[in-house]
This record gives structure tokens, sequence and C-alpha cells, in this order.
């Protein structure tokens, strides 16, 4: 989701549900990720407020979580896998593959905010390996020509290219 | 409950459910070694060098963290345990850098010493150092995060015992790292540089900002903190006869525990500034001559003798110091009372208390805070005046949940700590403690049985219009409300600072403070009663030994003739009926040209008290001006004999802190070229006026004498590093009778500072954490310099936008009285319509707004006008 000026105001209700929970940042956090796209950084000091807390401690639980970010995310969120097995079926080579298909580094997001390139140490999908998720789907056995026509699904570049 | 019952290392342990196995073996003598824990924080169980085998279970436990059980057998020293503690250590080691030879931390890294204990030396395995900038911005601190071990006793610290929250971990695994809110530096994070994290990191990330590298000091001595009322216990490390180092004492059961703040921490370094005073001195013609002490002191004796025969006792004024020990306080009124026959005697400011009965009851000690149910705050900034007892209050609301309304017209820190805000306007306390009493009532307050006077309390509370009251005092009604109910039902430990102290109709507040007190039966008892911030380290002790016109040692009134009689018998002198001269009044008397002589110990009027320009020529018309003091002032400058005295690291002595406690303290280094222990000088003017000398050879007699005869004072414990006396404010019942309780008319409650069209705005002055009184002392601290508090006044946003006034630009506020020039900083601490304008700081003094009370005080607060100064500077 591409970043624009925060609305403050979308906070207020979402603070007012967690406000009295004990354990109520977690909860809170997501339902504010969910809005704006991620957790915009002038956030945090309105939620320490609401909910009791130093804004230190709220970014400590933010940066702690990786299912948080900070920083707005692409629309497509791609995760590829390194764990054991994916490396061993060559899930190195399909990163770099997919970081040169995107013009991403891992961890960053394109310009026009369509993808988000990240790296996990396993998506327990073994059995699919080398594999990586898009959003919350899934995709195994990968390869280049494969990984390819899944981009362009996505509207990403590799259709651009062959177009 | 029944018991635990293991067995750790061969022996069988017994201890209540809950207790960690750390703890349990401990409290038989068994030392486990550890990197993050600490008592006073909450175990974490962090580092892991704890560990500890269950030899049923075979497994292995971090023994910080866990509870002990019925039927363990755990091995603190097993071969297993052993290998793995190693393991830790060295994998630590791998992940630190090997930079010991020039870390501050030197002999004292925790992590060197578990290492050696363990026999550690090469570690065999590849360092893989983490590496991160040094932060060294700031004045105070040094954090060098590349020697982290990540144990997070420096964010417990930070959140637990001070609550500020200025740090926490961020990230995790290999990134993880203790960070501030944006991992912006501390300097432009809300950390308030009280250096306990740094007092309490074990290896070398976080230490003391020095001049140059000091390695670990020589020797430790113990110390009391020389700033505020909450006596914190110092440990002073020196090194080549220099003080280097502070840190909180490690003994058990001090005021301060593990804490400090950044005034106690870092800003001693005042003690070895080049301004200190280190020659005796007479004026001859426009200068200053060093002499010997034998010249000066007789020089002193005989120019007080022959004054007093001349002109009479009431021509002479002794002003001490709310900072001198309990020993120098004794003798310096002894001195004037016995041997020149004079009650001139005062020492600083003394607010509205003495005179009250609040005076009177029992002090509390600032741990029952953090049992109190409630909290009121009247006219008090604990977290910048006295940070320690600060820091308990904002415990107690956070961690027990205890209830804190704070009356005070800024928005102080507290207030976001706070469950109501009572923004009341300066000298408008009064009216508004009497709706909050009559909210309470309401609530079904009621007093303990048998209190006179609740029938026409009740009564005037029941007809009182609570709006009116709102409207007068400018409190938001639902804000009144608010804390009616949160008050309601629960008995208050009220916090009253110079606030209300200071103001010219003190009494009146006070009672009205006393009556709702009364009202919640919350006057004496457990964790209840009253704290008076009134300022300085030995305010209460000083007011002890009698150094107030008003009142002999014991707080004897001086006007009450039992009183008299009880220090004329052991004196063996006649004392005058007629209470001294407070401030004001001799100021005046100076100036008709009555009072012709002037011994200062310790103050510097001329920067502490309105107008110096008037008291300069006052000052200029006295015969006789002495001077005792550590540093060169704008008052001993004038002098006409200079003392140089010691300061609290370089004599012995002892004060007596907010709860009454006292605590005695040794030298830690010798006092700077000739200068001497304040009370070895008093003993050597007292030699030269009595008629037969060497009364007071060592400190040891002038304790005996306050121990003799001093009420409250049988017990007065000395040995430095003690526990201390826990002494209740002595109590006069023995010689004045105890009052009984009574709710009394607050009397004519008295008019605030009003409307005025000259003066929009009403200004508060107000100190500033990292400064104490007026500044004589922490403006000379190098490290704070002109760090972060310039003194920059303080207004709300929507007048600067009303006023066009640019952050930064500089105004002159202009009093009836006088006129200072601030920078602007706008700031939502204060409510449009006030401004706040900190006393300590910057050249031009926020004292120069006000005029000296009657009462001898200065006031807080005063009206003035704002006018662009026309300088400005725009960002």
């Amino acid at each position: 989701m591409k970043k624009t000026d925060v609305d403050l105001s979308l906070l207020a209700p979402l603070f007012q549900r967690h406000r009295d929970d004990s354990w109520g940042l977690i909860p809170l956090l997501q339902e504010i990720q969910e809005a704006f796209g991620y957790v915009p950084p002038e956030t945090i000091e309105p939620i320490a407020e609401a909910m009791g807390l130093f804004p230190s401690e709220v970014e400590g639980v933010i940066t702690f979580y990786a299912g948080f970010s900070l920083e707005p995310k692409g629309k497509y969120v791609i995760r590829v896998c390194r764990g054991t097995a994916c490396h061993v079926r060559g899930g190195r080579t399909i990163l770099r593959f997919i970081k040169k298909e995107l013009g991403l580094e891992e961890g960053r997001t394109d310009d026009d905010y369509r993808f988000t390139l990240e790296t996990v140490a396993c998506l327990g999908a073994c059995f699919l390996a080398p594999a990586m998720m898009v959003n919350r789907t899934y995709y195994g056995r990968l390869a280049p020509g494969k990984i390819r026509s899944i981009l362009a699904e996505y509207g990403g570049r590799g259709l651009d290219k062959e177009a | 409950m029944e018991e635990v019952r293991l067995n750790i290392d061969g022996q069988t342990v017994l201890c209540t459910p809950g207790t960690t196995i750390w703890n349990a073996a401990r409290a038989k003598g068994i030392r486990i070694p550890n990197l993050c824990h600490h008592p006073d924080l909450k175990p974490a169980g962090a580092c892991r060098i704890c560990l500890v085998e269950d030899e049923k279970s075979g497994r292995i436990l971090a023994s910080c963290v866990t509870p002990a059980a019925s039927g363990m057998v755990i091995r603190t020293d097993s071969p297993v345990v052993l290998r793995h503690r190693a393991n830790i250590v060295r994998l630590i080691m791998a992940n630190h850098p090997e930079s010991c030879i020039v870390c501050d931390q030197g002999n004292r890294c925790r992590l060197r010493a578990v290492a050696s204990e363990l026999g550690i030396g090469r570690i065999d395995l590849d360092p893989m150092m983490r590496t991160f900038p040094l932060e060294e911005a700031n004045p105070f601190i040094v954090r060098d995060l590349s020697k982290c071990i990540l144990c997070g006793r420096c964010i417990r610290a930070d959140r637990e015992l001070v609550v500020v929250g200025a740090i926490d971990y961020h990230f995790r695994g290999f990134q993880a790292q203790p960070a501030t809110f944006g991992r912006r530096p501390l300097e432009d994070s809300t950390c308030t540089f009280c250096g306990t994290c740094v007092a309490l990191c074990p290896t070398g990330a976080l230490r003391t900002k020095t001049p140059g590298y000091a390695g670990s000091p020589e020797s430790w001595s113990e110390a009391v903190c020389g700033f505020c009322a909450v006596g914190c216990s110092l440990s002073l490390g020196t090194s080549a006869g220099r003080i280097v180092d502070v840190e909180p004492s490690k003994r058990p059961g001090t005021v301060n525990g593990a804490t400090l703040c950044v005034r106690g921490h870092f800003e001693h370094d005042y003690l070895n500034t080049p301004d200190r005073l280190v020659e005796p001195a007479l004026r001859s013609g426009g200068s200053q001559v060093q002499g010997s002490w034998e010249d000066v002191v007789s020089f002193v004796v005989q120019g007080l003798r022959l004054l007093r025969d001349k002109h009479g006792p009431q021509s002479l004024a002794f002003w001490g110091s709310t900072r001198c020990s309990l020993e120098e306080n004794y003798l310096f009124q002894k001195l004037a009372r016995t041997l020149l026959g004079l009650n001139n005697v005062g020492s600083g400011e003394q607010g509205g208390v003495v005179e009250s009965r609040l005076g009177k009851i029992a002090a509390r000690t600032i741990s029952e805070i953090e049992r109190a149910e409630a909290i009121l705050v009247v006219g008090a900034n604990p977290t910048d005046s006295s940070p320690v007892l600060g820091y308990a209050v904002k415990r107690v609301v956070r961690q027990r949940g205890a209830s804190l309304v704070v009356l005070d017209p800024m928005r102080i820190d507290l207030v976001s700590f706070s469950s109501a805000w009572l923004s009341v306007a300066p000298r408008e306390d009064g009216v508004i403690l009497d709706a909050l009493a009559a909210g309470l009532l309401e609530h079904g307050a009621r007093p303990a049985d048998g209190v006179e006077g609740w029938e026409a309390y009740a009564e005037r509370l029941s007809c009182m219009d609570r709006e009116a009251a709102c409207r007068q005092s400018g409190v938001d009604p639902s804000s009144l409300k608010c804390a009616v109910d949160t008050l309601a039902g629960k008995r208050i430990a009220f916090v009253v600072g110079r606030g209300i102290l200071t103001q010219p109709h003190a009494a009146a507040a006070m009672r009205a403070l006393e009556n709702l007190a009364l009202l919640t039966d919350s006057l004496e008892g457990e964790a209840r009663g009253f704290f008076f911030l009134s300022g300085e380290n030995n305010a209460e002790g000083a007011l002890d030994m009698g150094a107030s016109p008003g009142f002999l040692p014991g707080r004897l009134r001086v006007q009450d003739a039992e009183s008299r009689r009880y220090w004329e018998r052991i004196w063996g002198v006649r004392i005058s009926p007629d209470p001294g001269l407070n401030r004001k009044r001799a100021l005046e008397e100076m100036e008709k040209g009555n009072l012709k002589a002037l011994f200062v110990m310790g103050e510097n009027p001329l920067r502490e008290l309105p107008r110096p320009e008037r008291t300069r020529s006052a000052l200029e018309k006295l015969d006789l001006l002495v001077v005792q003091d550590i540093l060169q002032t704008e008052t001993s400058r004038m002098a006409h004999a200079v003392l140089p005295g010691a300061a609290f690291s370089e004599k012995e002595g002892s004060f007596t802190n907010l709860e009454g406690r006292i605590q005695g303290f040794e030298a830690a280094v010798s006092p700077p070229g000739r200068a001497m222990a304040d009370w070895r000088i008093l003993a050597a003017i007292y030699d030269g006026l009595a008629p037969s000398p060497g009364k007071y050879e060592s400190i040891e007699d002038v304790r005996r004498e306050i121990r003799d005869h001093v009420p409250g004072y049988k017990a007065m414990e000395t040995r430095p590093g003690g526990k201390g006396t826990p002494q209740y404010r002595c109590e006069p019942d023995s010689r004045e009778g105890r009052e009984k309780p009574v709710f009394r008319e607050a009397g004519p409650l008295p008019d605030g500072l009003g409307d005025s069209g000259e003066y929009p705005f009403l200004a508060v002055l107000g100190s500033v954490r990292s400064h104490v009184g007026n500044g004589t002392r922490t403006s000379r601290s190098g490290r704070l310099g002109e760090f972060r508090e310039t003194g920059d006044l303080e207004m709300n946003p929507e007048d600067c936008r009303r006023m066009d006034v640019h952050p930064g630009e500089a105004v002159r506020v202009v009093s009836r009285h006088g006129a200072v020039e601030r920078d602007v900083r706008p700031s939502r601490r204060v409510r449009p319509g006030f401004i706040f304008v900190p006393k300590g700081a910057k050249g031009n003094r926020a004292v120069d707004l006000v005029d000296l009370l009657k009462n001898g005080n200065t006031p807080s607060a005063c009206r003035v006008r704002i006018e662009k100064a026309g300088n400005g500077r725009r960002p």
C-alpha cells in the first residue's frame, strides 16, 4: 500500500476496542496494520498513550515481530523460503532469479508499491521445495519459467518484458 | 502456606513457595554467578549464567527465574553446569570487543569477573563482534552498544525503577539492542539521564562520560548526596585525591536503592571547579588578600565582638544554610545565640511548614509512598525537584495501581500518570482544596471519631459552590469531579511542594490541606500523611538544629518561656525571647543602617534573593560581611572576610532528609588548598568568642551535645555508611504538648494573583531537573554546561501564535518588580495565559521578577507581560 498521509482519526475506534484489554497491544497493532497496510511510525505515540505504555515499548514489540512492519509494503508480499530443504533444491538460485526479475533486494519494496521481497527461515512446505508465498498463496517446485509466469499473474515485470 | 523443601548442593533448604532457586540458594550462602540479575529488578533470565542442574530430572534450569519446588535436588556446580556456563560466557565473550585495557568499567566489569571465576582466559572461538557507533554526544553517558550483552538491566531499571520508559529492546536475535523510541540518540529521547542504567550495566556498554580516561577509582567512600532533601546514599570513587566517579551506594536499605538522578549522578563535578574558595582572605581596600587562618578568624571574632558591644546583639545577623550539616547548623546557631545573644539566625528559605501544625506531625518514609492507595501532589514537581521520590510515586501508580491526582498550574510529568489534573491558578489552591473536600464529603468521607470542629467544617463545605470555586481557580469542573471520584474512599498521601509552601498566605492553604487530610483520615498513619519537598538536603535538619529566627533546636519556639528555659539551663545563658529577623526584615534593617554585621554560611543571597541590586546595596552598608562558602560567589566577592569551607565530600557530618532520617557521611577527599571543614571554622570562631576555648576539639564533641540535648536526636547515628537513624521528625510533645487534631477555619482564603490588564500572563517560576535551588552549585557542573536546559521560557503554542512569537525568539518578560529576557520554547506543559520561567541557568535570573514576601520567602508565581525583544533569532 502506498505511503500517504496517515489518517490518525482511524485510530480512535480501534483504541476504544482494546484500551481495557490486558494484552491488547498485539491485536491492536494487527488491526492497525490491517487498516493502514503497515504500522505507521506516527501512530506509535498515540498507541502508547492509549494503552498506558511507553513509545519505546510499543516500538520494541513492533520490531520484534516479523509480522509487523513500520514501512508501507507492496500490494504483493513475496516470501522466499530459505529453509534447508529449499536450499538443497536450489533455493538460493531461485532467490537470485526473483531478485533479478523484480529488480529488488531482500526487504525492499518497488517504487510503485506493487511488490515487496522478503525471505523467511522456513515456510513449512518442504515437500514443495523450493517454495515461496505471494501474500497467502503458496507456490512450490519453483523454476525460473514458473516464477516468471507467477509474477506475470500479479502484473510483474516478467510479463511486461515478454509482452 | 506450606514451605518448599529442596536440596541445594547437599544442603536442605526451606523456602516459601514462589521463591526462586537463586534466592533460596542465596539465603543459604550459596552464590550462583549471574550477569542479568539484580535484587531490585524482576528476574528476567536473560544471561543464562545462573544455570543449575536438577539431579533428579537432569534438567538444566536458569535459577534466577525458576521457582524452587519440593523435592528438587539442585547442583549449582556440577561438571555439566560448569561446562554449559563456561560455554555461554565464551559465546558472550566472542561477541564482546577486546578493549578491556581502555574500558572505563575496568576492574568493575562483571563479565570479566564471571569469566575469571570460571577460569576462562582464551575463548578459542572466532570473534563475532557486533559493532555499533559510539554514542557520546550527550554530556553524561557514553553508550557503546558493541559491549552490550543484552542482559536487559538498563531496560528493566528504566521501566521498573525510574519509570521513564526511554528504552526497550528493539528487533530480535542478532539485531536485538536496547534502543530509544525511533532509535534516536539519548539526548533526543525522553531519557532523564538519571544514570541508573549506568550504575547497573555489568559491562562497559554504559559509562559515565569523563573528560579523560579515568579507569577504576582507587577507593570508594560512602556519602550522602548534597543536593535535594531525599538524601540519597552515594558511593564516591576517588583517584589521586579527586572524585572521579559517583554511583548509588550498594548498601542495602538506602533511600534510593539502585537509583539516583541526573544531579546526584553527574553534577558533582562542580566540586572540582576552579571557582572553589581555597584560601582564607580579608578585604583590604578594594580587593581581597589572602591571610592566615589565625588572622582571618581573629578578625571575624573581633569584628563581631566589637559591633555587638557597640550596637547590641540586634545589629548582627547569621544566615546559615540548609546545605550545611547538622553539626554545623547546631554550632552556628549556638554561637550566635549563646556567645553573641541574638536570635537573628536563619538557614535559607523556610516554607510554610514550620509555622503550620503539619510541621509537627510525624514525617513518613519515602518507601511508604509505595504502599499508598492514593496520592495528591500539590504545588510540587517531584520528578524534577526530588526525582527519587518522584520514581516512588510513578512506581506505585504504574505497578500497583494507586490513584494519583495532580494539583498544579503546570502540566508536570506526573500528569501523564494521573487520573486527574487540577490545573489551578497560582495561589488559588485553598479554594480548590476545599472544593475537593466538599466533593469527598458528598461521597461519604468522614473523619476519625471525635475531631473537633467537624460540624462547622461540614456545614461550611456543604454550602460551598463548587462551580464558583472552579471558576475562581481556573479548574475544569469535570477534572474536579474526576479527582473526587478517584480519591473517594481512599486514604491519601500528600506530596506538597514549594508551589504552596512559599505563598504569601501559605498558612491558609496549609489549613485547607490539613482539613482535607483530617476529613479523609489521612493525617497520620501508615502509607498516608505528608511529604514536604521543601528544598535542600538538610532543610529538615537545619530546622531541627534551631537555625531559624523563631525556633530553638528541637523546633522549640523562641517565644515559649518553657522552651527557652530548657536551652538556657543547658547552655547556661539567657536567651532573648524576641524572634530574630527573617531575611526580608534583615535586609530592611541593613538598609536603615541598624544591622551592622552579617555572617553568611553556605548561601549566596545575591543570587538567591529577588532584586539583587537592592540586596547588593544593603550588603554594601554593612560594617562587616563574613562569607563562609565553598565556591567563589557574587556574595563572597563582597565579603570583608572569606572563610573557605569544605564540601560534603571533604568533611565529616550528617544530614537529616525529608523523612527525618539522620545520615552520617565521611570525608572522601581532603578540602582543596587551605579550605577547612566548616564545623572546624565555626569551632575556631567559637573558641575566639568563648571565655574558655577548646570545647569542640572533634566533631564527636558537637554530636554528643546534639544527642544529649536536642529532642528527637538521642539515637542519632552518624556512622558513615550506617543505616542512618530512622528518626521521625523530632516531636515537640515533650515540651510543647501534642496538639489534638482539630478542623480549623481556613481563614480568609487569599485572593489569587487576580486579573490584570497590564500584566496579562501568569508566570510560574520553577526549577528544572538538572538544577537545584538557585543553581550556585549545579551551574558549575562542567558536564551540565548549557545542556538542554538553557533557561528557555515555556509558552503555550496558542499564545505563541497569538503573539506571533517564534520558537527560539527572545522575549522580555516584565513584571512589577523587574524583567528578564529569555528565548521562547512552545510547550504544552503550560496552559494558555501562563508561562514557565526556569530558575537555574541563563545569565538573567527569574527571581528578578518578584520581591521577597513578608515571611522572608521568594514567591514562585507572579503576573507579567510579554514584550518582543526585537533581536530574536528565527529558526
